[in-house]
């Protein structure tokens, strides 16, 4: 089985990671690879500004739900829009509700309290999820949260249980306690780590493992090795300044790849750099590509 | 544009994730440190590797640690670890015993100075606003942390001062909470405030804001020094003296991210220095290359790094092009390995000041 016929039952597909290793782009590639599997699939970009669009080759979000392809939708959400939505749907009262969303005390809750923020986005794709978004919000299969850069990674996934911590009742509360339901259960959630085989971002893809197992005991599903070198030549004729760059930066590849295979419980897949541009042909050549990987791995 | 040099005894590393900033920040340090300056390097979560290269460990976490660099000046180095220098900051500022055990036992704080981004952030510019003001050194080289939103960083301490003056302490010092733990004002707004009372409790529970509420009293009495520390901090970061270089991954892609960034700065009132597009493809000339592979999920080396050192270089071009004419643009190569010694970072650092030269003769001798 490869990575895309695991991952194709979830519901919710997480994918996290160090930024700058290209978690927008995995995201992209399994949005678009389970669309055309057949999957109602939506990728959610978090992140004020917008990089989604262009990989998928469509016009900026702006925060809407826009269609990206067959079956395939965008949205770069904003998580204080998915909060005042809520305090809206609970108060339904304007002025009452405009007295709220105005105060200092909510505003500095609403970006103070830990975890709220986190909460509201993975909240907001268990509402699509259960059909419960917008009017005029295609029906789901699939989301796929691209998880915000910012911050350690497992604090997107913690936040559920950080919130039931501190807020014990109420709709807040209530929904914190479905979430951390949904992460937990590896048949409706899949965690996607994505990391570069290089020192920095390997050592954070380990952290983050350590770390859910605290956090959520869970593993991971798939660790994603993103942005490889290909194998260098042997023979020693062809040195040139080239190869010797080309040969030098696989083989920091290696050790690192080397690295995570002795201490990654869990399947990985090996994803080349290629000599494409950002857009959907990308896209389209790195998901033949992850369906071409974890052979073995996954059986 | 002299970088290292007396002129600028703070400097300032910004940029995206992953993009080399911390390296950089060692190799001008020990650049500066070779020209004869008694200079700190102060990082966020340095590489194992760059630890290992500078010979320090985890106690730099708590005090500037010497670098056996054989140099004029003594270079120094000092790891910023924001959860740490929380609770410091509060030991500080509290006046007396009893406001620091209440901020420090309240239970909001305790989830708050795991998670509340900002003030950690702040922490690390309260530090080095420590060591800029003691003189110490001959110039400090600051590298910022490891965040998409580095302006976040610099932002904190006029964030901060913004919130403490916005009013939200003052309306949370007041006494919310009568004796038997009801909202105050629930009585005072009528059936409006006792349906005010009960969305509060249903929606994020009372016990919450009494936390949060019990919090912001127990900060009152550390407000003045807080605020005054942090308005000091706001004009070492604007002064002319202080200079940030912006540090940008090569490709064309990240273009949108390197204006942003230079735009931000100098719409803060930052003095932006050089902006160094770093670890860009080298170009190169291939003769007699095999042919490119059939199978698009491997490319072969030649393919990809003639591909790459193209597109690199197309993306400074376009770079150039949208940067103002004066604005020092420079990159440098990616380097087959990661510096692991102080000899590779003091090549990385004259690599870095050969390059500003040779912009500013390109400049000049196109004027």
């Amino acid at each position: 089985m490869n990575p895309i016929e695991q991952l194709s039952n979830r519901q919710l597909i997480v994918v996290t990671g160090k930024g700058g290793v290209g978690k927008t782009v995995v995201s992209a590639t399994l949005g678009r690879a389970l669309a055309a599997a057949g999957r109602r699939t939506l990728v959610v970009e978090v992140d004020p500004r917008e990089n989604l669009h262009q990989m998928l080759g469509t016009p900026p979000s702006g925060g809407a739900i826009v269609p990206a392809g067959p079956r395939l939708w965008a949205q770069n959400l904003k998580p204080r829009q998915v909060l005042d939505q809520i305090v809206r749907e609970q108060l339904r009262l304007e002025l009452l509700t405009r007295r709220v969303l105005d105060s200092p005390i909510y505003q500095q809750f609403s970006t103070g309290a830990p975890g709220l923020k986190e909460l509201a986005i993975l909240g907001h794709a268990l509402r699509l999820l259960r059909g419960l978004g917008e009017p005029g919000t295609p029906e789901l299969d699939t989301v796929i949260l691209d998880a915000p850069a910012t911050g350690h990674g497992v604090t997107l996934l913690a936040s559920p249980h950080l919130v039931t911590d501190v807020i014990k009742n109420g709709p807040f509360a209530r929904m914190a306690g479905e979430l951390a339901e949904l992460i937990a259960d590896p048949v409706r959630c899949g965690i996607v780590v994505v990391t570069q085989a290089e020192e920095m971002p390997v050592e954070e893809a380990l952290e983050l493992r350590t770390a859910l197992r605290a956090r959520v005991s869970r593993d991971p599903e798939l660790l994603v090795i993103n942005g490889l070198y290909p194998p260098a030549p042997d023979e020693k004729d062809q040195e040139n300044e080239l190869v010797s760059l080309w040969r030098r930066r696989r083989l920091l590849n290696e050790r690192e790849v080397a690295r995570l295979r002795e201490s990654w419980p869990g399947p990985l897949a090996e994803l080349p750099q290629l000599a494409l541009d950002r857009g959907p042909e990308m896209l389209a050549t790195l998901g033949q590509c992850l369906a071409e990987t974890g052979e073995g791995a996954w059986s | 544009m002299e970088l290292i040099s007396d002129q600028h005894p703070l400097v300032i590393v910004v940029g995206s994730g992953g993009v080399g900033k911390t390296t950089l920040a060692a190799a001008m340090g020990v650049l500066s440190a070779k020209e004869g300056r008694d200079t700190l390097v102060m990082t966020f979560d340095p590489s194992l590797r760059l630890k290992q290269a500078l010979g320090v460990g985890d106690e730099a976490k708590l005090r500037e640690v010497p670098v056996a660099l054989d140099a004029p000046g003594a270079l120094h180095a000092s790891l910023l670890d924001a959860s740490q220098t929380f609770d410091r900051l509060i030991e500080r500022y509290a006046p007396d015993e009893e406001s620091r055990r209440r901020v420090l036992q309240n239970p909001f704080y305790r989830h708050l100075s795991g998670t509340l981004g900002g003030i950690l952030e702040y922490m690390a510019v309260e530090r080095l606003f420590e060591v800029a003001a003691d003189g110490r050194y001959g110039q400090v080289i600051l590298d910022t942390p490891p965040t998409r939103q580095a302006l976040d960083f610099l932002e904190a301490p006029a964030r901060i001062v913004g919130f403490l003056d916005s009013g939200a302490l003052r309306v949370a010092l007041k006494p919310w909470f009568d004796e038997e733990g009801r909202l105050k004002a629930a009585s005072k707004w009528g059936l409006l405030g006792r349906r005010a009372e009960r969305f509060l409790d249903e929606v994020v529970g009372m016990d919450l804001l009494r936390d949060m509420a019990e919090f912001f009293q127990a900060f009152g009495p550390l407000y003045e020094g807080f605020r005054e520390r942090a308005t000091q901090v706001e004009d070492l970061l604007r002064s002319p003296k202080t200079l940030f270089v912006l540090v940008s991954g090569p490709g064309e892609e990240r273009i949108p991210d390197t204006l942003f960034f230079a735009r931000r700065l100098e719409e803060a009132g930052y003095h932006l220095g050089p902006i160094v597009v770093n670890r860009a493809h080298p170009r190169f000339l291939v003769e007699g290359a095999p042919p490119p592979s059939t199978d698009p999920c491997r490319p072969t080396g030649w393919e990809l790094l003639t591909w790459a050192g193209e597109r690199d270089r197309r993306g400074l071009v376009e770079l150039a092009k949208l940067l103002a004419r004066e604005q020092p643009l420079v990159d440098l190569p990616l380097l087959p390995e990661e510096p692991t010694d102080l000899k590779a970072l003091e090549a990385l650092g004259r690599q870095l000041e050969g390059r500003l030269a040779e912009w500013e003769r390109y400049v000049s001798r196109s004027s």
